[in-house]
């Protein structure tokens, strides 16, 4: 049978990788030699993770991955430091896999471009330029088709930042302002009430193993719950650290927006007036 | 119980009987939990058959925990005991140690395959295989947000969240027994008399002698009952009520059914928030506000609120945000 291509119009990432099996009960894991290759496909919205091997690009495994269902790390127990498992929430079956290429300078990026795809299936991997001094200028990856923050925007939202980081210290230990004092019933009672208009936009965000419907009135419910509030003070808590850039990605928001809330509020403001297309799925 | 100094991959989970009641589904084991508001005789009568109760308290630094309120260690317990060797594994511990001991349960096959490898082991070596049993952490560790985008790695400062401890009381060979992982052995409180509310009035002795312990200041607790699943036979009721013609019957088992029906959807509800990363709603929310328009003078207000805040805190001498 003559070779396969590797991938299709509907591979979104590959990269170079063996698989390695679990020996046993035990602990550990042999790698199998075989050449091959990890491909993520994309259809529908919906994600599968492919391996084939390199040599005629058969189907070694097929798995689909649900958004939030699986997560790919590296396995620190392992000699060679460049394997890595997939883990699945909904079951215990976990998937081994090593890094193939000769160099291991882009394991990371593949890695975060693994897992921000393994979150949301939208997102879209944007790859890092290597200039000849090796300054790494990173493009930022959008969740939607919006056209994002212009350059403008992003030169004010830094001079934003600094000004912060000026005026209240770098790591500000007391905040200016707490997304838990914007997000109140207070505030946003009325969204439901007079602009039923953006309650849709909500509703992709809502759980997904949600029992109910999604409607105002759950939504509403699930603003009030204790789980909801103790996200929004972690994410207050978590904005001290300003180390948010990974979340602001997933966002489709510039990672200077994990600089602060203000910041952040920014960088909203910015996405609420690009107009259509900001939805995330 | 400080926290999560080796948390191995255990996370916190809330100690609602929601969640007790998901991961007994999990173990495929037909028992529920529910919250007790208090141990007489009536609020007992419609969890029956009692299988165990559970007393949780919010562990406080310093608090200074009396080693044996009552009882007798009993070093050669011959049922199901387990040390805990994981903090954040705690709502999982106490649920091995009671059904480990309920006779002629029905368990799903990894619990099973789990409890019969534990047979002969020491509640040491138990408890380790316990926490190294990677079905049921991933099982426990499905009732709060996937790891991937929690913010742990960002090394926030733990704040003063739910460190509850779990003790179990149930009976075992004619005695009550407390069965507490922290413990070195199992505490037996002594044989009980069958007849009348049998086991659960020693039970009862045993828990009211404790809270007794505690200043009352010190103590947060609340108790739990694991019970039968009571679907099944109340369900059986009402089909044999109708048949029969028995309408009151019908009419009181079907209220029943009802409450017991919109308690499960509430709980399935709750954990669907448990699991959630509430994340991109939380951004979505300002997105709507923001074309609302009304972001602006939320933001505002918001950093009037903080302005006061510190002051308040200021004047009291305590940092600012550093509790939930």
């Amino acid at each position: 049978m003559p070779p396969q291509p590797l991938t299709s119009p509907q591979t979104v990432l590959a990269f170079k990788a063996g698989r390695a099996f679990r020996r046993g009960e035990t602990n550990w894991v042999d790698a199998s030699p075989e050449k091959g290759a990890l491909c993520i496909d994309r259809e529908d919205e919906m994600l599968r993770l492919l391996w084939k091997t390199r040599a005629d690009g058969d189907l070694g495994e097929e798995l689909i991955l649900f958004p939030g269902d699986a997560t790919f790390t590296r396995v620190t127990q392992a000699d060679q430091g460049r394997v890595y498992v997939l883990k699945f929430s909904s079951s215990s079956a976990r998937h081994f896999f090593y890094m193939q290429d000769t160099s291991s300078s882009r394991d990371e990026e593949f890695t975060e471009h693994v897992n921000a795809l393994l979150q949301n299936p939208s997102y879209v991997p944007v790859w890092q330029e290597r200039t000849s001094e090796d300054t790494r200028r990173r493009s930022i990856p959008q969740a939607s088709s919006s056209p994002g923050t212009s350059a403008a925007d992003l030169a004010r939202l830094r001079e934003l930042v600094s000004n912060v980081a000026r005026s209240t210290g770098i790591l500000s230990s007391t905040p200016d302002l707490a997304l838990s004092d914007i997000l109140t019933p207070a505030n946003l009672t009325p969204l439901f009430t007079e602009r039923p208009d953006l309650v849709p936009a909500l509703f992709p965000h809502l759980p997904p193993d949600l029992p109910v419907s999604p409607s105002p009135e759950a939504i509403q419910q699930i603003i009030a719950s204790p789980q909801f509030r103790t996200a929004v003070s972690s994410l207050d808590r978590a904005f001290r650290t300003g180390m948010l850039q990974g979340l602001m990605n997933q966002l489709g928001l510039p990672e200077e927006a994990g600089s602060s809330v203000e910041a952040f509020l920014y960088a909203i403001r910015e996405q609420a007036q690009g107009g259509e297309g900001m939805e995330t799925d | 119980m400080s926290g999560d100094d080796d948390s191995s991959g255990w996370q916190l989970t809330e100690s609602d009987p929601g969640v007790f009641s998901e991961l007994l589904k999990t173990l495929g084991v037909p028992l529920v939990v529910d919250d007790l508001y208090s141990l007489d005789p009536e609020s007992l009568s419609a969890l029956q058959p009692l299988r165990a109760l559970i007393f949780l308290f919010k562990w406080l630094p310093g608090a200074g925990e009396p080693e044996l309120i009552g009882g007798a260690y009993d070093p050669s317990f011959p049922g199901f005991f387990a040390h805990q060797t994981v903090n954040n594994a705690c709502a999982t511990f106490a649920v091995l140690n009671a059904i480990g001991n309920i006779p002629d349960l029905a368990q799903g096959q990894q619990l099973q395959d789990l409890l019969s490898f534990c047979t002969d082991m020491d509640p040491q070596t138990r408890g380790m295989a316990i926490t190294s049993a990677d079905w049921l952490r991933e099982a426990h560790n499905s009732l709060s947000p996937p790891v991937a985008i929690s913010l742990d790695g960002l090394g926030l400062p733990k704040t003063s969240e739910d460190a509850y401890h779990f003790v179990v009381y149930l009976p075992s060979l004619g005695s009550v027994y407390e069965l507490d992982g922290l413990k070195q052995h199992p505490v037996r409180h002594g044989t009980f008399d069958e007849r009348g509310e049998g086991w659960v009035k020693k039970a009862r002795e045993a828990i009211e002698n404790r809270i007794q312990t505690y200043p009352a200041s010190a103590l947060e607790f609340s108790l739990l009952a694991l019970h039968d699943d009571p679907l099944p036979s109340l369900q059986a009721l009402l089909h044999s009520a109708q048949v029969s013609g028995d309408h009151d019957s019908a009419a009181v088992v079907s209220q029943r059914l009802e409450e017991e029906n919109i308690k499960r959807e509430r709980w399935a509800f709750e954990n669907s928030l448990r699991r959630h990363n509430h994340f991109g709603l939380l951004h979505a929310l300002l997105v709507a506000l923001a074309k609302d328009g009304k972001l602006d003078t939320a933001a505002e207000r918001a950093r009037k609120v903080m302005k006061e805040r510190v002051k308040a805190r200021n004047a009291k001498g305590e940092a600012v945000m550093d509790e939930d």
